[in-house]
């Protein structure tokens, strides 16, 4: 009879006295230790992000000390650069290899085409988030909603290349797609399914490689959005007669659409900021994508990097920078997963026809062995005696490829720099990460926004970047990475893993109902105060889950580690040593994986130790 | 013990305006409810109290300080959550003696203390419990003791009771009267309840849109409306548009759609009522009666559904199209379909002024 509801009027705030009332509630809501926590936040991301950044843009857009587009110009114009030359459209060719006792044995290679370094990293990274994304969905589909047995078990070993870092990984599967490797010889000699033995290398075992990395970060995004949905949605739809794939396209999903849209879009900055993956398969068309072009472009030794690189990573980073935004925009435009809330919630899940179990296993088995491949494969290097041409393993066990690696001396230096860095790297993220996860949750003032992005942002700066940057930046400071490279390393691990740290503790403190710190406030507290004995004690395992991700990210951080470690090989961190022992001729193969399996010992520990406290609730670490 | 104040109070988020100007005297030792449909300013009012929200313009004073720019842990509030926000890391005792300890109290003075609030609330032998140990209405209790060991001035609840059942909330709504009586403290109670507001207060401000519609004791909320917000929104009623015909005192109104003349009193005292001015009829459905003697203020009306809700049956009739209801004895024997001639005390037809 009489309407109720809320009142709505629009007005146009005069601006000076809108920014009075902003200045005014920022006054009200910061205390002392916010203001510190921000400050603090500013300084480090000013100094170590946004320099560095615009350093790049200044040097891009520079020639001769003026203005020009000249570097620009010549990147466009550069058939090396853009598809303008004769096109390699060839996606695979037949080679004849003639093998020692005379006879012609035919290998399918497969390279990908080349169009050109700036178009061939779009399209990798297009690709790979393509497939990441089928096979993403297709297994949270499977896990979120499905139950067979052993589901759980196979559903958390799905999640295992997580472990691995491009570089690691990639090297192990070099190995085992090889035309001499594991894969070729099971299918054309044990057991011969196949007529001709095929190689995998290039481009397209870049796109292979990153997939079976990349795709457990939308089977997480999207699984999680499976569970997040409110099942009473979907009975819903059933109780109106909707069912099967009707139901699932209408229904599910569109709802289950953020988290893949957020999964793929974040495995599509991975892939093109990838810089490890491109240089295992160096001296293939796998040069021919940005990231290595940069890296080639810089002069670590002396720290000289050409205008050219730094045009070519302003493109870059406009690429990625682009992605990101537009995710925070969009995703946060759609979050209607969400929407309904009460009521009990009792998951939807069918019991798997055991008819069909066979089939599965089989496939997931099949699909397991694949994306474990990069591990076993580096495992067994890292053991190997020698590896005879055409043999599937190994022809001895041995630990003398460890022997080797720690005859160096270096080499224990480097594990040693590694874990510091990682561990000093950790602690900043934890300290800043936790502040300013509190500010963006608790301390709603206009424009705390701009603060979210900005820590998140690094996420979408290439590695390469953030090196090239500290380069132009630092050459001739006391951080000059040339006569030391711990602060710039450990500065460099604690801005580009800071989103993974900063996250989580923000999905803590999310969860936490805002009206228990405000309790403490009504009886007396400080904010301060309300901060150590109430909000960190409700979030303690979010911060510690955030805190084991940072430093098994930073262990594994390769850009930043190779470039700025190769200006000073004393404090050079192990990926660096991994990368000059596969490739400076100071060692081999098998000694690049004995680190890489010491690494990813590491890394298992950290892991094994996460899962131990947090138990299941690492579902949703990986999302922007 | 002090005396709540505010002028003018503002707040707007975005374009949404929460508080339009509202200015409140809470009296000392009072227990003031503040009702109203959800988003209708209650809440956002009962938060600037506490401090956790700034508002635009308008000043707020205890006593005659002004509070206004004090931040919400200097501001000496007890405030109850609506979902207790229990410290689910601490132990009864420890959530309780938080507020305490901040204040830098010996050991012994707090475990005093401690003991004295556990006791208020009935909770003695409950201090190791952990929070998720307690039923709902026992962690109710641990969030009252919570905010009472402080002494605070001003006790704050906000919709405490909405999270329990029904027989629960009527138990723990006395046993919230008995403590703020013995205690004495200056309470400010928000609600969307009317019962619970009639009940428990001993003045009530209705609330719509941002605005303070009504201020009053239960009864004269409920009796004298004194707009057709609130006569819409507390308890239910019979509602006839009209126009004045006279006014001295009493005042007649000629009803809309034939109903014929009924003569009023004005819901407020100070509204001025002119020949010509529409207004509003509400009648309370307990204020109809079978018999009268008036040659106004009566009613022939169709029954056409009764309802049975304890103390009287509740009758929806209608009579050229408009809605009446009423309630009727027990004992007496209406059905579906009958015609009754139904009748109205002059005293409890309350005349409201339109605003149109």
């Amino acid at each position: 009879m009489i309407g109720l509801g809320i009142r709505t009027e629009t007005f146009s705030e005069d601006p000076i006295l809108f920014l009075h009332r902003v200045l005014r509630e920022v006054r009200w809501r910061f205390d002392i230790l916010n203001w510190f926590q921000l400050s603090i936040i500013l300084i480090l991301f000013s100094l170590f992000l946004l320099i560095p950044i615009l350093s790049i843009i200044v040097n891009a857009f520079l020639y001769g000390g003026s203005f020009s587009l000249k570097w620009f110009e010549t990147i466009l114009s550069d058939p090396l650069y853009m598809p303008w030359g004769s096109l390699d459209l060839t996606l695979y060719e037949w080679i004849e290899v003639r093998r020692p006792d005379g006879s012609v044995e035919l290998i399918l290679y497969i390279d990908g085409f080349n169009l050109g370094v700036i178009p061939n990293s779009f399209l990798i990274a297009l690709t790979t988030m393509t497939l990441s994304s089928i096979i993403g969905f297709t297994l949270a589909y499977l896990f979120a909603r499905h139950r067979f047995p052993l589901s759980e078990p196979l559903r958390i070993l799905m999640l295992t290349p997580l472990l691995s870092t491009p570089f690691v990984g990639a090297i192990g599967i070099k190995k085992m797609i090889s035309p001499e490797g594991f894969i070729n010889t099971v299918f054309t000699e044990i057991i011969p399914i196949l007529p001709f033995k095929i190689e995998i290398t290039g481009l397209a075992a870049v796109v292979m490689v990153q997939t079976l990395l990349f795709y457990p970060i939308v089977f997480l995004n999207v699984y999680t959005a499976l569970l997040n949905i409110d099942p009473s949605q979907e009975e819903q739809a059933e109780n109106l007669g909707a069912s099967g794939f009707q139901l699932f396209r209408t229904i599910t999903l569109p709802l289950a659409m953020p988290g893949l849209e957020a999964g793929a879009l974040l495995v599509f900055i991975l892939s093109i900021e990838d810089l490890g993956t491109p240089l295992v398969f160096r001296g293939t068309n796998a040069d021919y994508l940005m990231t290595v072009q940069i890296f080639r472009k810089i002069f670590a030794p002396t720290g000289e990097i050409s205008g050219e690189a730094t045009a070519l990573a302003f493109i870059l980073l406009m690429i990625s920078l682009g992605v990101f935004f537009a995710i925070r925009k969009y995703i946060s435009l759609r979050r209607y997963a969400m929407l309904s809330k009460g009521g009990v919630w009792r998951r939807r899940l069918n019991e798997v026809d055991p008819l069909y179990l066979p089939g599965i296993y089989l496939a997931l088995a099949t699909f397991l062995f694949i994306s474990l491949l990069p591990h076993i494969g580096v495992t067994l290097m890292a053991f190997a005696g020698e590896w005879p041409v055409g043999s599937i393993l190994p022809s001895y066990f041995t630990m003398r490829n460890f022997n080797t690696l720690f005859l160096d001396p270096d080499v224990s230096r480097n594990i040693f720099n590694s874990v510091t860095y990682a561990v000093t790297a950790t602690i900043i993220i934890t300290l800043v990460g936790v502040s300013s996860a509190y500010l963006v949750s608790r301390i709603r003032v206009p424009g705390i926004d701009l603060l979210d992005a900005l820590v998140t942002m690094p996420i979408a700066v290439p590695g390469i970047i953030v090196a090239s940057g500290y380069f132009l930046t630092f050459l001739d400071t006391p951080l000059n990475p040339i006569q030391t490279g711990a602060p710039l390393l450990i500065a460099a691990y604690a801005i580009r893993k800071f989103p993974f740290g900063v996250r989580t503790f923000f999905a803590g403190l999310e969860q936490v109902d805002k009206a228990l710190e405000e309790a403490a406030v009504n009886v007396g507290a400080s904010r301060t105060k309300v901060f150590f004995t109430i909000t960190i004690p409700l979030i303690l395992m979010n911060i510690l889950a955030g805190s084991m991700l940072a430093f098994i990210y930073s262990m594994s951080e390769v850009s930043t580690s190779i470039v700025i470690g190769d200006a000073n090989h004393p404090d050079a961190p192990m990926t660096w040593k991994m990368y000059d022992i596969m490739f400076k001729g100071s060692g081999g193969t098998f000694q690049a994986a004995a680190m890489g399996f010491i690494l990813m010992t590491l890394q298992f520990l950290m892991i094994v130790g996460s899962n131990v406290v947090l138990r299941r609730r690492a579902t949703a670490l990986i999302s922007i | 013990m002090v005396e709540i104040k505010t002028v003018d109070l503002t707040k707007r988020f975005g374009n949404v305006v929460a508080l339009n100007r509202v200015n409140l005297h809470i009296r000392q030792g009072e227990f003031f409810t503040l009702l109203g449909p959800s988003g209708c300013g209650k809440t956002t009012f009962l938060r600037s109290i506490a401090g956790f929200e700034l508002v635009d313009e308008g000043r707020i004073y205890f006593d005659d300080e002004d509070v206004t720019y004090i931040p919400p842990h200097k501001r000496d509030t007890g405030m109850v959550f609506q979902n207790y926000a229990l410290w689910p890391h601490m132990t009864v005792y420890e959530n309780i003696a938080y507020g305490l300890k901040v204040r830098k109290y010996p050991k012994n003075e707090i475990d005093k203390k401690v003991r004295w609030a556990l006791k208020l609330v009935h909770l003695e032998g409950f201090e190791r419990r952990r929070p998720h140990q307690l039923s709902g209405g026992q962690q109710q209790r641990v969030a009252l003791a919570r905010a009472l060991v402080i002494h605070p001035r001003v006790l704050l609840l906000d919709e405490p009771l909405s999270n329990l059942d029904a027989k629960l909330r009527v138990e723990m709504r006395g046993e919230i009267r008995r403590l703020q009586k013995e205690l004495g403290i200056t309470t400010l109670y928000v609600t969307h309840d009317q019962e619970e507001a009639l009940a428990i207060s001993d003045r009530i401000a209705v609330m719509n849109q941002g605005e303070v519609m009504q201020v009053g004791r239960p009864d004269e909320i409920y009796l004298r409306p004194s707009n057709e917000f609130v006569a819409d929104f507390i308890g239910r009623g019979t509602f006839l548009e009209g126009v004045v015909l006279e006014s001295n005192g009493e005042i007649r109104v000629e009803l809309e759609n034939g109903l014929g003349v009924v003569v009023g009193v004005p819901s407020r005292g100070d509204t001025v009522f002119r020949p010509g001015d529409r207004v509003l009829v509400a009648i309370r459905p307990e204020s109809f009666t079978f018999r009268g003697s008036d040659e106004f203020n009566s009613f022939t009306v169709k029954v056409e559904q009764i309802s049975f809700i304890g103390s009287v049956k509740r009758v929806e009739a209608y009579a050229e199209g408009r809605m009446f209801i009423v309630d009727i004895p027990i004992e007496e024997n209406v059905a579906v379909g009958d015609t009754i001639k139904i009748y109205v005390p002059r005293s409890k037809t309350i005349v409201i002024k339109l605003s149109r």
